[in-house]
């Protein structure tokens, strides 16, 4: 039985990191691409303590890394949705993949979803023309049907309870 | 021995699937001024369905359809320029649609604008199971696959929703229009 909990301990703490490892993986092929890094958000950190204690709109955890100023000049060149595939890694696949050239410069779209017990991973890739955007959520699918149905009854009962 | 069991839940996926993408058309998203790929499995499908609300009738409509899908899957390729893909391609995507398991049941061509549409229904046990759309226009090619239990009738609401493209299958065009004008005023 101490076996069978310490197995599932190391099974939870493998897929925590996996996702940690997909999201900076993410973060880190585009900051390479383009030789810069991700803006800094100030108090980013504490978007989580609350993410994790009040779960709004069943919202569990929140990764989000913003670049900016991105240039076509700093580019390697390199075919960044195979770049960001791989480094997602080939088991897990986006179910939408957007790339264009309408605009005159390449945009690429990466949206990955996958059920991981009870909740559901999100992690979604954008590189537009000046700037990129890596978000990665973790949510409750149940609890963000229920604030899409009724978003004024639950902000008010949410509001209810930050108040408490 | 012992690699045949994880090799087959391996392909499983593939299985649901089906239908298989001609290699060339990887090749065109090179020359595409635009690519839009979507797979959507029966999870992502329920998931999907769950945002759907049931008090508009329409999306409640959408709702019930999904519910009888597996899987969708769509490729669409935009071009700058005409002639980009090769009929060969389309030729060996269309040859697995063979009877007895596919028929053909739409085949529009119109030489005015050189657009192209086919639609071929899957029918197992006289229960349709699956329906694909071959769409081509001069810089454009569409190519759609759901899986599960689905009427022709309903490509035409399931258009604009989870990638797969307006579609006039029944040659309603009256209806589709009228559709398309409440969908954009919305």
């Amino acid at each position: 039985m101490k076996f069978a909990s310490f197995v599932l301990c190391l099974a939870g703490a493998s897929s925590l990191q996996a996702a940690e490892r997909e999201f900076s993986d993410v973060v880190r092929v585009i900051s390479e691409e383009f030789h810069t890094r991700p803006t800094s958000i100030p108090f980013f950190g504490l978007v989580n303590v609350f993410t994790e204690t009040l779960r709004p709109a069943g919202a569990r955890h929140i990764d989000l890394a913003v670049f900016e100023h991105l240039s076509d000049r700093d580019r390697d060149g390199r075919n960044l949705m195979e770049s960001v595939q791989n480094a997602v890694g080939r088991s897990w696949k986006p179910f939408i993949k957007v790339r264009s050239l309408k605009t005159g410069a390449e945009e690429t779209v990466l949206v990955y979803m996958r059920q991981e017990g009870r909740d559901w991973r999100l992690l979604v890739t954008s590189v537009e023309r000046d700037e990129a955007t890596v978000l990665q959520l973790r949510l409750n699918a149940e609890a963000l049907v229920q604030w899409i149905n009724d978003p004024e009854h639950h902000a008010l009962r949410w509001h209810g309870e930050i108040g408490e | 021995m012992k690699y045949a069991i994880p090799v087959l839940f391996l392909a499983l996926p593939l299985a649901a699937q089906e239908i298989k993408m001609p290699p060339g058309l990887d090749k065109l998203a090179a020359k595409a001024s635009e690519v839009v790929d979507v797979s959507l499995d029966g999870a992502l499908l329920q998931l999907a369905s769950r945002f759907l609300s049931e008090k508009d009738p329409d999306e409640a409509h959408v709702k019930q359809l999904v519910g009888g899908l597996k899987g969708v899957y769509v490729k669409s390729f935009e071009f700058d320029e005409g002639n980009q893909y090769n009929q060969a391609d389309i030729d060996e995507f269309r040859a697995q649609f063979r009877p007895p398991l596919w028929s053909r049941i739409v085949g529009a061509r119109s030489k005015k604008n050189g657009e192209n549409s086919e639609v071929f229904l899957k029918t197992e046990n006289n229960q349709i199971t699956g329906l694909a759309v071959i769409a081509t226009e001069p810089k454009e090619l569409t190519i759609v696959n759901i899986i599960g239990s689905i009427r022709p009738e309903d490509l035409r609401d399931l258009g604009g929703h989870m990638g797969i493209p307006k579609i006039d299958v029944g040659g309603d065009k009256k209806k589709t229009e009228k559709k398309d004008k409440e969908d954009d005023e919305k």
